[in-house]
């Protein structure tokens, strides 16, 4: 078996509303992603499955249990450090994209290596990322000049700039149509066939039956935790004109 | 992150929002322009109330009769004495070569004069040979007189340039005759007049005026030629001056003056001195410490502006922040520390502050050129010195960090979960 990427053991979070009111999103959440894993996190509204991916990305830290990220524990970190592991060992994908408008689309690839990493040929970097996600021939695009799915792609190119040890994807496909959705699950299957591993958080069931094991949450807690038999393959439903998600 | 990006994304945002950005620049400019243009006014009129000094001549010490006491009685022992020309004389030889130079003054009040049938009216005034070294003046054409002509109590005068001009137009005046005329007893019809004729023997050089008087319109004669033949106030001078060798020695030259009239007045108390001793290193001082209050004055009004477009750069900056939350969210997902996001929108605001200090230089340059322009200004040197270039844009570079400290503070702390999410 490949090496432990994320290890979570007895993870607690708990939000205070207001003055009275505590939310106990996360209740004692043990998971581990392997190497080379394709994981969705399934689960309703309020199941924790947020709070679980902010923890996961690093974006908020849990007031209880321990969290080995790529063989670091990042549970006690500052904020500047956790600034640092995001930059060094997370590749966001949002629902909303979340590209710099004012930016094109290689700038906004570039964008992790201005905070870290290796600088040097910044520029080819970024060229490279871009043209694994089919977008060579838009480089100077503005998100604005760029489709949803298009920008999505330059999204997962920025993800993928620093060669992240988990990307981390929440609701990818929650904005765009199933032709696009269809084209976004296609490259997160030949990313994760490259070895990549990718965690996606979704709430739908025909994207998250592309992905190889769904972990569902239920009231911060993990419910079911299971091995899809035959991921559907998204490139033969785009040749088959058919959107992934209807 | 590297410095060069800091500032390309701070310039990018400013150049997105270029309007936004040029009017909150503009509070700076015009602060900072106000602050050139006031404190370059401040200086060129301390500059030129100095030059006005120095042109009645450089290192001069100055000795007036002290006119009336506040009590009757003070000084009842002793004879009220007056300056006189033997008090100068007395300086010259005992002080010698340790002053530059002393002569003494009477002034005879206004004469008509007239000339090749021109007629002028204007001060005539008795003074020693020596007032063209100890005033600095020297003559345009023909000689001052000599100690020969006031022991011959002679008829002798000097012009200035306007007077010349007026009675002689562009001819020659050294070695013509004027006739200096004054109306005794009641008005010019029935009284008697009493005319003199003097000859002119030397023009002094253009002077210009000192505060609003002009200097070159004006006649000097002999002082004892004053005293017998003009106003018969016989041994009596109303100022003795002495140049001192340098501005260094004034003080000494001061005191010594002091000691020697004090001893030929027979005064033991220097405080009830019937004379006093004008040093005019003091005056320039007291001059400058007033010019500098004002241009300290002026200064202040425009640092007003300053700090208004400050508060403005502040305001501005917390809107951007406020606006731009989700972009500090991105940033910060992808690995932005506090520090990188601080030291954005600092630079941001020290871009704006620095540039519109740049500019603002710009246009107060503009403003003391025009005001420059204006006749009544055309005399006043206005400077804009190096200090007070480098004063300005250090000003509105502290005040970007200042005010934009802040904002970038807030940016800085914003939770990126929060930040993600603001709509």
């Amino acid at each position: 078996m490949n090496e432990s990427v994320v290890q979570l053991r007895g993870i607690a979070k708990t939000y205070h509303i207001g003055r009275d009111i505590t939310v106990n999103a996360l209740r004692g959440v043990d998971l581990d992603v392997r190497a080379g894993e394709f994981l969705a996190i399934m689960g309703p509204s309020g199941s924790g499955k947020s709070t679980l991916m902010n923890v996961l990305g690093c974006l908020d830290v849990a007031d209880a249990g321990t969290y080995v990220l790529a063989g670091e524990n990042v549970g006690k970190l500052s904020d500047d450090q956790l600034a640092a592991i995001r930059n060094k060992h997370v590749g966001f994908v949002f629902q909303t994209f979340n590209l710099l408008s004012r930016l094109n689309a290689i700038e906004n690839v570039e964008l992790p290596l201005i905070y870290g990493g290796d600088r040097r040929a910044r520029r080819q970097r970024a060229l490279a990322a871009l043209e694994q996600v089919g977008l060579g021939d838009r480089i100077h695009h503005r998100p604005s000049e760029l489709s949803g799915g298009q920008q999505q792609r330059v999204a997962i190119a920025r993800a993928l700039l620093n060669d992240p040890s988990m990307i981390l994807a929440d609701e990818p496909t929650g904005n765009l149509d199933s032709r696009s959705s269809a084209e976004i699950l296609a490259i997160f299957q030949r990313l994760n066939e490259t070895g990549k591993t990718v965690v996606m958080v979704t709430h739908e069931p025909d994207v998250a039956a592309h992905c190889k094991r769904i972990v569902r949450m239920r009231d911060g807690i993990v419910a079911r935790d299971e091995l899809v038999p035959h991921p559907r393959r998204a490139e033969d439903e785009i040749a088959a004109g058919i959107g992934a998600a209807e | 992150m590297k410095l060069y990006d800091s500032f390309r994304s701070a310039l990018q945002s400013l150049v997105v929002n270029k309007l936004r950005s040029a009017l909150t620049m503009l509070g700076v400019i015009i602060g900072v322009a106000a602050v050139i243009a006031m404190v370059s006014v401040g200086n060129g009129a301390s500059a030129s109330v100095q030059a006005t000094i120095l042109n009645l001549g450089s290192n001069l010490v100055t000795v007036q009769p002290q006119f009336g006491n506040d009590q009757g009685l003070k000084g009842a022992g002793t004879q009220a004495q007056n300056l006189t020309l033997d008090d100068m004389r007395s300086i010259q030889n005992q002080l010698g070569a340790s002053i530059a130079a002393t002569e003494a003054e009477q002034g005879t009040g206004r004469w008509q004069v007239t000339a090749a049938g021109q007629n002028w009216n204007t001060q005539v005034t008795g003074v020693t040979e020596d007032y063209p070294t100890v005033r600095d003046w020297k003559l345009d054409s023909g000689e001052f007189f000599t100690t020969s002509d006031l022991n011959l109590n002679a008829q002798v005068a000097i012009l200035g340039t306007t007077t010349a001009q007026n009675l002689f137009g562009d001819g020659d005046a050294v070695g013509q005759t004027i006739q200096l005329r004054q109306v005794f007893g009641g008005d010019r019809s029935g009284g008697r007049a009493r005319i003199l004729n003097f000859r002119v023997v030397g023009v002094l050089t253009t002077k210009g005026s000192t505060f609003g008087f002009s200097r070159d319109d004006q006649i000097l004669v002999p002082l004892t030629t004053a005293q017998h033949v003009l106003t018969g106030r016989l041994n009596i001078v109303n100022a003795i001056v002495i140049k001192a060798t340098s501005s260094d020695t004034m003080d000494a030259t001061t005191s010594d003056v002091n000691n020697i009239l004090l001893q030929r007045h027979n005064i033991s108390d220097p405080a009830s001195a019937d004379f006093t001793v004008t040093n005019q290193n003091d005056t320039l001082a007291a001059l400058s410490s007033v010019t500098g209050t004002f241009t300290l004055l002026l200064g202040a009004i425009g640092g007003i502006s300053l700090l208004v477009g400050g508060i403005g750069i502040m305001n501005i900056m917390l809107v951007s922040v406020n606006e731009r939350t989700r972009e500090i969210g991105i940033r910060k997902a992808v690995g932005a520390r506090r520090g990188d996001i601080l030291t954005q929108f600092l630079i941001e605001a020290v871009a704006l502050t620095g540039l519109g200090g740049v500019l603002g230089i710009l246009l107060g340059w503009a403003i003391t050129e025009v005001v420059h322009r204006i006749p009544q200004a055309a005399n006043l040197p206005l400077l804009i010195t190096s200090g007070t270039v480098i004063i300005a844009v250090g000003v509105s570079v502290v005040i970007g960090i200042v005010f934009g400290l802040y904002p970038a503070m807030r940016a800085a702390r914003l939770h990126p979960i929060e930040a993600l999410r603001y709509e």
